[in-house]
């Protein structure tokens, strides 16, 4: 697969022993054994149902979560707090209300001559294809259309790594399959490695290279299923339809002792 | 104003019409704009105080006709007493105002960002918030004599809070879910404040803002009933003492202009720093 001349970058190494919320509640165990491997220039989805650990796994990546046992590594590197070399995409847009498009894209991108910056920051605004929204304010945007500031913001500073929170969660069905098409049309320009987290079975099936089925208290991997179907995929085909389906029993089947990630 | 709302027309239907169902609808009904609205009251008002003031039906040593009061004001500008006094009680308004903002955006901005100089701080400022203002004026007298610091000094109290605790709770409030964005792009203290808390926190500012001018127009009237030799607040006063009726409802009416005019110029500052931002 051609990656253009990226091809040892952006592989994650995620060994988690243990990650437990304390509140005045008690301590909730979030995950628990987590190893995981993700390739470089793959599409993984995270599927599971909520309160399984799945948002909480993907912010320990981004850095945002550091209190845990064990550790990520990028590129054989071990992270250590947020940083640019990952971009995020959230549930919500989270874009600043008093930035334009454009300024909103370059808020976190660094140090660049003025012209380099504003290069890069219109390229990514027509990769989303909002260039006819550059110096629109977040508020006249539809949800759809935020989320694609969103992800032009997240890809601008060429992260190795894309992290998608449930992104398309809060938006309507169609504008949703919209997205899904556009996500791997980006992703097969940028090649760079992905991991969407959602809920929606479908979804997962339709990205993903490979999914990783969670299970809740404690969150841990149920199983990892390869989609070995080609691109564009056809919602209706039968063998989408199949890991579709053993995905979907995978995740009601009764919990019984956790089963061991095959990883291989 | 939306489009929706300047499209609503207030319709007034006439007794007639309800009583004639022969009428079409149109008929009988009475399309008054919304902007217009609002000034049927005063109008009616003003002009019924006219009337019965030449009617000789209220007292005019009591209720002078509001043409009577415009005279006063014309009179007070030709003889230069308007300029004179006006200036000085908008000179007292900005001073007092300039110094009681600073000190509220200071430690409004303390406390909004530091949680250790907010349980510091924010409890004695909060104590000290409920004694009703004009009690301090004794203190402020006593302490700082009748002239001008103790005006001010009052004045800046009023500015003070508003401007203080709008912009502390905004700031301390900003969503967090904005922050983690910043922490993501590695954004130091200094330019979360910039580039995230403080623009985050500016509606809520320019609102304290424009409070803090309001409770020092407020608290100008105040300092100035209890002991002024100058001002609009003296005008009053001295109205009062001779028993002119007109001067007082003139001096009143320089308050309400005033404080209006300077309220829409914060207001159009306001608008103009957050103009893009949806309503």
């Amino acid at each position: 697969m051609v990656n253009h001349g990226f091809e040892h970058r952006g592989t994650v190494n995620i060994e988690i022993v243990h990650k437990a919320f304390s509140g005045s509640k008690g301590t909730l165990l979030a995950l628990k054994d987590i190893l995981l491997t993700i390739n470089p220039g793959e599409f993984v989805c995270i599927v599971g149902g909520s309160g399984c650990g799945k948002t909480t796994l993907l912010r320990i990546i981004a850095g945002l979560e550091t209190e845990y046992e064990g550790s990520v590594f990028l590129d054989g590197k071990r992270l250590i707090g947020t940083g640019l070399d990952r971009g995020v995409v959230f549930q919500e847009h989270r874009l600043l209300a008093w930035l334009t498009v454009h300024d909103n894209v370059g808020f976190g991108l660094a140090d660049l001559p003025p012209e380099e910056r504003s290069r890069d920051i219109r390229h990514y605004i027509s990769l989303v294809g909002l260039h006819q929204f550059e110096y629109a304010y977040p508020h006249q945007l539809s949800g759809g259309m935020s989320q694609r500031v969103a992800i032009a913001r997240a890809l601008v500073g060429h992260p190795e790594v894309l992290l998608l929170d449930e992104p398309f969660a809060s938006l309507d069905a169609l504008t949703r399959m919209r997205m899904q098409q556009e996500i791997l049309r980006i992703w097969e320009v940028e090649r760079t490695t992905v991991v969407l987290v959602t809920h929606d079975i479908e979804e997962a099936v339709y990205l993903a290279d490979r999914v990783v089925i969670m299970s809740r208290q404690p969150g841990t991997i149920r199983n990892i299923l390869p989609v070995r179907l080609s691109r564009p995929r056809d919602r209706a085909d039968r063998e989408f339809v199949r890991v579709r389906k053993s995905i979907h029993d995978e995740l009601f089947a009764p919990v019984g002792a956790p089963l061991v990630a095959d990883n291989a | 104003m939306s489009i929706a709302e300047q499209n609503r027309r207030l319709v007034w239907k006439s007794a007639t019409a309800g009583l004639t169902p022969t009428l079409p609808d149109n008929i009988g009904r009475i399309y008054i704009p919304d902007r217009l609205l609002g000034w049927i009251i005063p109008v009616s008002v003003l002009l019924s105080w006219e009337l019965l003031a030449r009617l000789g039906r209220v007292p005019s040593n009591w209720m002078p006709a509001p043409t009577v009061v415009g005279k006063t004001i014309y009179q007070l500008a030709v003889a230069g007493d308007l300029l004179k006094h006006a200036g000085t009680t908008i000179a007292r308004v900005a001073v007092g105002f300039l110094l009681g903002a600073s000190a509220g955006t200071l430690l409004g901005g303390l406390t909004g960002y530091l949680p250790a100089a907010r349980k510091l701080l924010d409890p004695s400022l909060q104590a000290l918030r409920s004694v009703p203002s004009i009690a301090w004026v004794p203190l402020f007298l006593l302490w700082l004599g009748i002239q001008e610091t103790s005006k001010i000094a009052l004045i800046s109290v009023g500015a003070f809070f508003p401007v203080y605790l709008n912009l502390s709770v905004a700031m301390h409030h900003v969503d967090p879910k904005l922050l983690e964005v910043g922490r993501l792009y590695r954004l130091s203290s200094f330019q979360m404040v910039r580039r995230l808390i403080l623009p985050a926190a500016l509606p809520e500012y320019i609102v304290g803002l424009r409070s803090g001018l309001g409770l020092a127009w407020m608290f100008v009237v105040a300092a100035e009933l209890l002991g002024a030799s100058s001002g609009i607040g003296y005008l009053m006063v001295d109205g009062e003492m001779t028993g002119r009726a007109a001067v007082i409802l003139a001096s009143v009416i320089l308050f309400a202009v005033f404080g209006k005019a300077t309220d829409w110029m914060m207001n159009a500052v306001g608008r103009r720093l957050l103009g893009h931002r949806a309503r």
